[in-house]
C-alpha cells in the first residue's frame, strides 16, 4: 500500500469570519503528483499553503481539523515552522529570486540553515540546479545576477532553491502561469523528473496541465473538496456534474 | 451556474445534427436495401449504390469537424467523451453503408436469375436489423443507454436468423444443385444483413461510452 505523506482530515480554514476551507479531507501519496483544480476563491491555494503554514502569517487566519505530514501533526504545539518549511517546500506564481546571484539564491537556504562548508555548498548548488535542469545553462554564471535570467529560468531557479534544502514535499502555486509554452514545459518535465524523490503538490488553472503532469486531481469549489481521484479518471469520467462542468468550461 | 463556453457548446450541438443526419442516412440505406432485396427492386438497389457516397463524404466531413474540435477546443470528460463516440458511430455509419451497397450488388445479381420462393427468415433479418439500427440511433438522439442495451441483447436474434438462414440455405443446395449460385448470394445477403446487426450493436456501445464513459465494447452480449 502507498505511503501517505500529507493527509487532512476534517480541515477547516477561516480568514477572519470567512470561512475558506470546510471539512477538507484530503491524503497524498508519496512520489505522486496531485493537482488541485478549482474556479478562483475556491480554496485551493488557501489549502496548499495550510501545508507549510503560509497562512499563519495572515492575520485572523485560522485552523481547525488535522494536517498531517508523514503522519506527525503540522499544526501541533512546538512545531518549529521553519523545519516544516524545509520539509515542505514551495513554488510561487511569479517567479521570485533573491537579488543575489545565482550561487546565492541556491546556497541561501543551506546557508540559513547553518551550512558554512564552501565545498559541501558547492556540491549542493550544482546537484540543486542541475535536479532543476538548469545547471547547463547557468553553470558558466554562477556568480551573475539570478535577476538576468529569463522568467523560465528564474522559475527553475526558485526550484532549485526550494530543492537545495532536500525538502520531501513541494507545493507549486501555480508554477508556470507566468511563463511561455517552452518553459512551462520545462516545468512540467521537471515535474515528472522530481516526483521520483519528491511528494508534489500543485495547483494550476490549466485543465490541460493538470491533465499533462498529475497522478491525482481533486477539486475545490467554495471551499470544499467535491471530488478527488486518479487524474485518468476525473478527465474521462468525473463522477460529480459540477466536477464535469468545471473542467469542460461550463461553470460560471 | 450560469452556462458558458456558448461556442464551443454550439459547436457541440452542430456535430450531434451531423451525426443524427448521417444515422437518417445510414437508417434510410438500410430501408431502401432491404425493400430492395425483398422486392426485387433493381431501380431502388441502384439509387442505394448511389447514393453511399453521399454517407462517405458525410464521414469525411464529420472526421475533419472532429479533428478541429480535438485540436482547437481541447475538450475534456463528457465533451471528449461525446468526440471519441462520435468518431467511433461515424465509422460504423459508414460501413453500414457499405453493407447496403454490398446487399444492393446481391439484388442487382439475383435479378438477373429467375426468382427464388419467398424466404420468411430472410424477411423476418430484414425487419430485425432495421429494428436494432432505429433503436440504436434513438438511443443515441435520446441519450437513453437502457435502450442502447437493448440493442447489444438484440444482436443475438440477427446471430441466429443468420445461422438458420445459412442451414437451410445449405440443405437446398443439396436437394437442388440448380439454385447453388442463387443460394449463395442469399447467404450472403444474410452475411450482410448481420453484420448491419454487429453494426447497430456497435453505435449502441458508442452511446453508453459518450453517455456512461463505460467501454462496453466486446462485452456487450445478449
Amino acid at each position: 500500500m502507498a505511503n501517505i505523506k500529507v493527509s487532512s482530515q476534517s480541515l477547516d480554514f477561516h480568514y477572519g469570519t470567512f470561512h475558506a476551507l470546510h471539512q477538507v479531507d484530503l491524503d497524498f501519496e508519496e512520489h505522486q503528483v496531485t493537482a488541485l483544480i478549482g474556479p478562483s476563491g475556491c480554496g485551493k491555494s488557501t489549502y496548499l499553503r495550510c501545508i507549510n503554514r503560509m497562512n499563519d502569517l495572515i492575520p485572523g487566519a485560522r485552523v481547525s481539523g488535522q494536517l498531517t505530514l508523514e503522519g506527525e501533526d503540522i499544526y501541533a504545539s512546538g512545531v518549529d515552522v521553519v523545519s516544516l518549511r524545509r520539509r515542505v517546500g514551495m513554488v510561487f506564481q511569479k517567479p521570485n529570486p533573491f537579488p543575489k546571484t545565482i550561487y546565492e539564491n541556491v546556497a541561501y537556504g543551506l546557508r540559513v540553515n547553518g551550512v558554512k562548508d564552501k565545498r559541501v555548498l558547492d556540491e549542493s548548488v550544482e546537484s540543486s540546479l542541475r535536479g532543476a535542469a538548469l545547471w547547463d545553462e547557468a553553470k558558466d554564471r554562477l556568480e551573475a545576477s539570478a535577476l538576468g535570467l529569463s522568467g523560465g529560468q528564474q522559475q527553475r531557479l526558485c526550484i532549485a532553491r526550494a530543492l537545495a534544502v532536500r525538502p520531501e514535499v513541494l507545493l507549486m502555486d501555480e508554477p508556470a502561469s507566468a511563463l511561455d509554452p517552452i518553459a512551462t514545459q520545462k516545468i512540467e518535465d521537471l515535474i515528472h523528473e522530481l516526483k521520483r524523490d519528491l511528494t508534489i503538490i500543485i495547483v494550476t488553472h490549466s485543465m490541460q496541465q493538470a491533465a499533462r503532469v498529475s497522478d491525482r486531481t481533486a477539486f475545490f469549489y467554495l471551499g470544499k473538496l467535491i471530488e478527488e481521484g486518479d487524474t485518468r479518471t476525473i478527465f474521462t469520467h468525473p463522477r460529480n456534474k459540477q466536477t464535469e462542468d468545471y473542467i469542460t468550461g461550463r461553470f460560471g | 451556474m450560469q452556462q458558458q463556453r456558448i461556442h464551443f457548446t454550439q459547436k457541440l450541438e452542430e456535430l450531434r445534427m451531423q451525426l443524427i443526419r448521417m444515422a437518417a442516412l445510414a437508417e434510410k440505406a438500410v430501408a431502401d436495401a432491404t425493400r430492395a432485396y425483398l422486392e426485387n427492386d433493381t431501380d431502388l438497389a441502384e439509387s442505394v449504390v448511389m447514393n453511399d457516397t453521399v454517407i462517405n463524404d458525410t464521414e469525411d466531413t464529420i472526421d475533419a469537424f472532429n479533428l478541429e474540435l480535438l485540436a482547437l477546443d481541447q475538450p475534456m470528460a463528457c465533451d471528449l467523451r461525446f468526440i471519441i463516440g462520435s468518431m467511433r458511430l461515424t465509422v460504423n455509419l459508414e460501413r453500414i453503408g457499405d453493407e447496403c451497397v454490398n446487399l444492393a450488388h446481391r439484388t442487382l445479381f439475383l435479378s438477373t436469375r429467375s426468382p427464388l420462393p419467398p424466404n420468411a427468415r430472410m424477411e423476418r433479418l430484414c425487419a430485425h436489423v432495421q429494428e436494432m439500427l432505429a433503436k440504436a440511433i434513438r438511443s443515441f438522439v435520446d441519450e437513453d443507454t437502457a435502450l442502447a442495451s437493448q440493442i447489444c441483447s438484440m444482436d443475438h436474434t440477427a446471430d441466429e436468423l443468420c445461422l438458420k438462414v445459412l442451414k437451410e440455405a445449405i440443405s437446398t443446395m443439396v436437394d437442388e444443385t440448380r439454385i447453388v449460385e442463387r443460394s449463395v448470394h442469399v447467404i450472403m445477403a444474410s452475411r450482410h444483413l448481420e453484420r448491419i446487426g454487429d453494426l447497430a450493436t456497435n453505435l449502441a456501445e458508442a452511446v453508453i461510452f459518450i453517455k456512461e464513459g463505460q467501454n462496453v465494447k466486446h462485452r456487450c452480449k445478449g
